[in-house]
């Protein structure tokens, strides 16, 4: 129950009650709210650090954000071990365990229709990076185009080798587009169709990822208890065949549903 | 209890913050820390958030498109 000069913070919705035992190293009191056989798993903030004021600070802190994201996330994932679970998004902040019984009771009937939707599930995350360099290096022995263009060039008048160059450079370029694509587009298919639901999110910077590669796909699939053998399978064949050449395939997971739990607000791409 | 919830390898810290700031669901609570899209600033892997446009309090539906 928090008391004044405190603020609750929802973690998670779970449809059974959870066995919190609090997070390590968490300064926060965690707790279960009931309300009409569901259970809010939240913690007990304070105002300052977590009403209007502090946030705007603390928000620039990165090492406070990267601290706070985390546990939020080892909270959820504590849960999830024994329920399933509705994750929230960071900084869903209530005044009274009052005033968030009131939201359960209003969004109640929705949520248990996300967690029924959810049961059995699990989200796994795949994003896909791509070296060019190394997928460069890659086409140039195997595709005949580019390899006829290099024959061409080098029994032509310096003139004509000129535009010769440029259309080959141009040539690498699309087949480039067209192997990431088919990269991209060819593990989100194989993918989805094991899955139960599947998404694209957008694509991270490298300012973002700190990688030297680019993102070239960032996915997640909401994959059934029972079929996660087999996604991983799937997982690793993808890893065989594109790894080596030029891509690096990145899989994680089990992860809440932060993807799968929306209504509206998700473009869902399972059809 | 840890090892319940296997990762398949090391979490990085940036798949965590996608999610977290990014993802999940988002209700109108009494107050609501609005980090859309273009409210993630990203400094590195310091990503921050920042413009901070941070408290807001959302009216209207559960799930804003």
């Amino acid at each position: 129950m928090a008391e004044n000069g405190q603020l609750v913070y929802l973690c998670c919705v779970a449809d059974s009650e959870p066995t919190i035992k609090q997070v390590e190293d968490s300064e926060h009191n965690l707790y279960s709210i009931c309300h009409n056989g569901l259970y809010a798993v939240v913690s007990e903030v304070e105002q300052q650090e977590f009403g209007e004021e502090g946030l705007k600070k603390n928000m620039a802190d990165f090492e406070w954000v990267k601290t706070k994201a985390s546990m939020h996330e080892k909270i959820i994932e504590q849960v999830m071990a024994n329920a399933d679970v509705i994750p929230f998004k960071f900084g869903t902040l209530f005044n009274t365990d009052e005033s968030l019984k009131a939201m359960l009771e209003q969004y109640g009937q929705e949520f248990k229709a996300i967690l029924r939707k959810l049961a059995h599930k699990q989200e796994w995350g795949l994003k896909i990076y791509c070296n060019p360099e190394k997928l460069k290096a890659n086409l140039g022995n195997s595709d005949s185009e580019i390899l006829k263009i290099e024959d061409e060039i080098k029994s032509s008048s310096v003139g004509k080798s000129y535009f010769l160059k440029k259309k080959k450079d141009e040539l690498i370029e699309k087949t480039l587009t067209e192997k990431i694509n088919e990269c991209g587009q060819e593990s989100f298919e194989l993918l989805k169709e094991l899955s139960f639901e599947a998404r694209i999110n957008k694509l991270l910077p490298q300012e973002v990822t700190e990688r030297e590669d680019d993102m070239v796909l960032n996915s997640a699939f909401l994959v059934d208890k029972g079929e996660v053998g087999d996604f991983q399978s799937m997982v690793d064949t993808l890893k065989m065949h594109y790894e080596g050449k030029g891509f690096f395939i990145d899989c994680t997971g089990p992860w809440p549903p932060y993807n799968f739990c929306g209504l509206s607000r998700e473009k869902v791409q399972n059809e | 209890m840890n090892n319940v919830i296997a990762k398949s390898k090391d979490v990085t810290l940036l798949e965590i913050l996608d999610r977290v700031l990014d993802k999940g669901v988002v209700i109108a609570g009494d107050m609501v820390i609005s980090v859309a899209d273009v409210d993630l600033i990203y400094l590195g892997l310091k990503v921050l958030l920042s413009s901070v446009e941070t408290m807001e309090r959302l009216r209207g539906s559960a799930f804003p498109s």
